[in-house]
């Protein structure tokens, strides 16, 4: 019999105790995959999606209050600065008022220039700097709502009011655009910055924030606190931070919640892997004299440790790697189902290499204490035991 | 009555003997108690959340917003519309006074004290009117703002979980710098997370003329907000939407509710069927551990019934146990923590967990199913060893 074989044996040789103990170690990586996959894609997410020399600039007193048009030509007049965009929070939702949709009123040409790993068809483009109607949709809200090209969408605005009285602006899909790296969220909507200012009833010749780009990423302090300090004894005063810490910021302001979950299941998780490494270590116990048989035939006790420890991963491996694959899965289809609420989300290499390592600490923990006194057993007495 | 006297005697030598096996009695208790302690905590977060925010709001109090826009802080009324609205019908007049209080809703910049982390918090604009409506508002610490000065009061909440907020304390805004001068409490509702202040202040900071948010007035019957929908129905002028408080607050809280119930539901699922497998195991070793002295009984007359109960005892006690003790690190650690998180408007809503009696039986209910299902598989094997084969393995 070869070891792989002789090591099965051990670890099924009570069916019913195997598959519950790989049953709770499932559990515990599942609950792990998907709640550390969320967390980890939002973190991820940020990071790829901040351009490393892009810089926010937005109102002193809160984001909510807009900035002077004429800012946008101020800042792009200045030192270390290669580019400036803007854009207006639309406050869209569409059919009804709880499907809210992030839509953004943007410059096009500079806003394309900036956020350059949006991959948008040719065509598209050119209707997009044309018509102001023109709505450039995400993959992924194209993929939600079924939205093609050409068709007509009307999008209701719980803030902007049209010339015509109305909450609703009509718009034509021009395209869909992508992102140069899946992981990048195309879950928002992006139409010209004219089309709302002619339209809107007031607030015009105003825009939310200014997204700046720097000449280098090295110099984004500079910069940023040169703007601040270019409007710092204007009537309107700026805060300007990289993308990343202002992205980061407004997911931080979840705080707690996330804090908690996390906490929480983390400490379940740990317990699950308790009481199932208990299991594991009482499995290997019970076989004190089959170990001693199995020494008497003239195993060495290496050999012996191995195997041990060898079972404990097998056990492991068995729980854990569908666990993560399904936490995958089940990630995947929650981020397509929910475009737009929940960012992509995925299982990325951190999280593997994390999940690895946990595995592996189980395997051990749960192996090691067993596996010595496996290879400690005197034989005389473990086999004189009974 | 047989059965009954050895059931009875069964079941107390399991439950005596329980200390031996004590190792496997512990993972089984511990397993339930955490899958009790997380989905108890997880869920007591939902309910404080929905408790804080939903049950800000009075049935007899409507809010009015412009048509469409969903939250105040989107919402626009210009001075034309207010003016129109104070002569709407359905509203509470004292003497010639309507009952409304228009106001505006801002956001301002905070600093978290638990992080350090800059946050938005919520600046309310109103007249003297605004607060006389607030029946359970009370200045707990120093006093009201006074109308046309920069002067804030401070919500409960809000002082206890952001910094600089103590009375007395200036705080800057901007270019403008306001002085705390007094702390309210609202019955821990939502407001108390809100800064308030005098509206002309605030209008001028934010460059917003004459012109408010939203108003809130006192309704004067259960058909008061049809009225006030007929009478802005006649006029073009008024583009707005009606709803009471407590309508208005509930929409605000049910998406978060929803999304964290949406989290902890499964989660509690998922954790019970990985804790029932450990039961289970647990539960099978204790049946293996206890093979001789099941057989002897069994071999001295005893019924497989009483054996059974007897494990089925064993499994529901421990899963009692376990509830019991989940139930207490809950309310130990958990009820009452409060915590703040981003709201529906973009702003932060402190709240406090709250532990339910609903939520208390939920998880009970839970861990009573882990423990039955956890100890009847168990329990048959035991009832159903073979006498002769059970002591020729023993």
């Amino acid at each position: 019999m070869n070891n792989l074989k002789l090591i099965w044996k051990n670890a099924a040789r009570k069916k019913l105790r195997l598959f519950l103990t790989v049953f709770s170690i499932f559990t515990a990586f599942l609950i792990y995959g998907v709640l550390g996959g969320f967390q980890s894609s939002l973190d991820e997410g940020i990071d790829i999606a901040s351009g490393a020399n892009r810089l926010v600039t937005v109102h002193k007193v809160s984001f909510i209050q807009p900035l002077p048009y004429s800012y946008v030509n101020k800042v792009r007049s200045m030192d270390g600065v290669a580019d400036v965009t803007y854009a207006v929070w639309f406050g869209g939702y569409y059919q009804n008022p709880q499907q809210i949709l992030a839509v953004f009123a943007v410059d096009p040409e500079s806003y394309l220039r900036l956020y350059s790993e949006l991959v948008i068809p040719e065509d598209a483009r050119k209707t997009f700097f044309s018509d102001r109607r023109a709505l450039l949709v995400g993959k992924k809200m194209a993929d939600r709502f079924g939205w093609e090209k050409g068709q007509q969408v009307p999008i209701q605005s719980n803030i902007w009011t049209n010339q015509e009285g109305s909450q609703t602006w009509e718009f034509t899909v021009a395209g869909i655009f992508e992102a140069n790296d899946p992981k990048i969220d195309t879950s928002y909507l992006l139409f010209p910055y004219e089309y709302l200012n002619e339209g809107r009833q007031f607030g015009q010749d105003s825009v939310g924030w200014l997204v700046v780009g720097t000449e280098s990423p090295d110099i984004n302090t500079q910069v940023a606190d040169a703007i601040d300090l270019e409007f710092a004894n204007a009537s309107t005063q700026t805060k300007t931070d990289t993308e990343k810490a202002f992205n980061q910021a407004f997911i931080e302001q979840f705080g707690d919640i996330g804090l908690i979950v996390a906490s929480v299941t983390g400490a379940a998780f740990f317990t699950i892997l308790l009481i199932a490494g208990n299991t594991m270590m009482l499995a290997i116990r019970e076989r004190t004299s089959e170990i001693a048989v199995l020494k008497t035939l003239g195993f060495g006790n290496g050999k012996i440790f191995t195997q041990v420890i060898l079972e404990s991963v097998l056990v492991t491996l068995l729980g854990a790697v569908p666990a993560m694959a399904l936490a995958g899965l089940f990630l995947k289809g929650a981020s397509a189902a929910m475009a737009g609420i929940l960012p992509a989300m995925f299982i990325n290499t951190g999280m593997l290499v994390k999940s690895a390592g946990i595995m592996l600490l189980l395997a051990l923990v749960t192996g090691i204490i067993p596996a010595w006194k496996a290879m400690n057993i005197n034989v005389v007495t473990a086999l004189g035991r009974r | 009555m047989a059965i009954w006297n050895e059931t009875v005697a069964v079941t107390a030598m399991t439950v005596k003997s329980l200390p031996q096996r004590i190792w496997v009695a512990i993972v089984t208790l511990i397993a339930i108690a955490i899958v009790v302690t997380v989905m108890m905590a997880v869920l007591a977060m939902a309910a404080g959340f929905d408790k804080t925010v939903a049950g800000a709001g009075g049935v007899d109090t409507a809010i009015i917003m412009r048509a469409g826009s969903q939250a105040e802080l989107n919402s626009g009324l210009s001075s034309e519309q207010i003016n129109l609205l104070a002569e709407a019908p359905g509203i509470v007049r004292v003497g010639n006074q309507p009952q409304a209080s228009p106001e505006l809703y801002v956001i301002v910049d905070g600093i978290k004290k638990s992080t350090g982390l800059s946050v938005n918090l919520p600046l309310r604009g109103m007249n003297p009117i605004g607060v006389e409506l607030r029946k359970d508002v009370v200045i707990s610490e120093g006093r009201m703002f006074e109308t046309g000065k920069n002067e804030l009061v401070v919500g409960r909440a809000a002082r206890q979980q952001f910094a600089g907020f103590d009375p007395g304390s200036t705080v800057q805004f901007g270019k403008t710098t306001w002085q705390v001068v007094g702390i309210f409490e609202a019955g821990g509702s939502v407001f108390e997370s809100e800064l308030w202040a005098d509206a002309k202040v605030v209008q001028s900071l934010y460059n917003r003329g004459n012109s408010y948010q939203s108003v809130r007035a006192l309704l004067d019957g259960p058909d008061a907000i049809q009225k006030i929908e007929a009478y802005a129905g006649n006029d073009p002028r008024l583009n707005i939407s009606v709803q009471t408080e407590a309508d208005y607050f509930s929409q605000l809280s049910k998406p978060l509710v929803s999304f964290i119930n949406g989290v902890g539901y499964p989660l509690a699922i998922v954790m019970a069927l990985g804790a029932l497998a450990g039961a289970l195991n647990a539960m099978y070793t204790s049946v293996a551990a206890r093979q001789r002295e099941i057989v002897t009984l069994r071999a001295i007359g005893f019924g497989g019934f009483s054996t059974f109960v007897g494990i089925m005892v064993e499994a529901l006690v421990l899963a009692f146990a376990g509830t019991l003790l989940g139930v207490m690190v809950t309310y130990i650690f958990f009820d009452g923590l409060t915590a703040s998180t981003l709201g529906q408007t973009f702003t932060q809503i402190v709240f406090d967990f709250s532990v339910t009696p609903e939520l208390v039986v939920q998880a009970g209910v839970l861990a009573l199913a882990i423990g039955l299902i956890g100890g009847f598989f168990p329990a048959l094997r035991a009832a159903r060893l073979p006498v002769v084969d059970a002591f020729r393995n023993v």
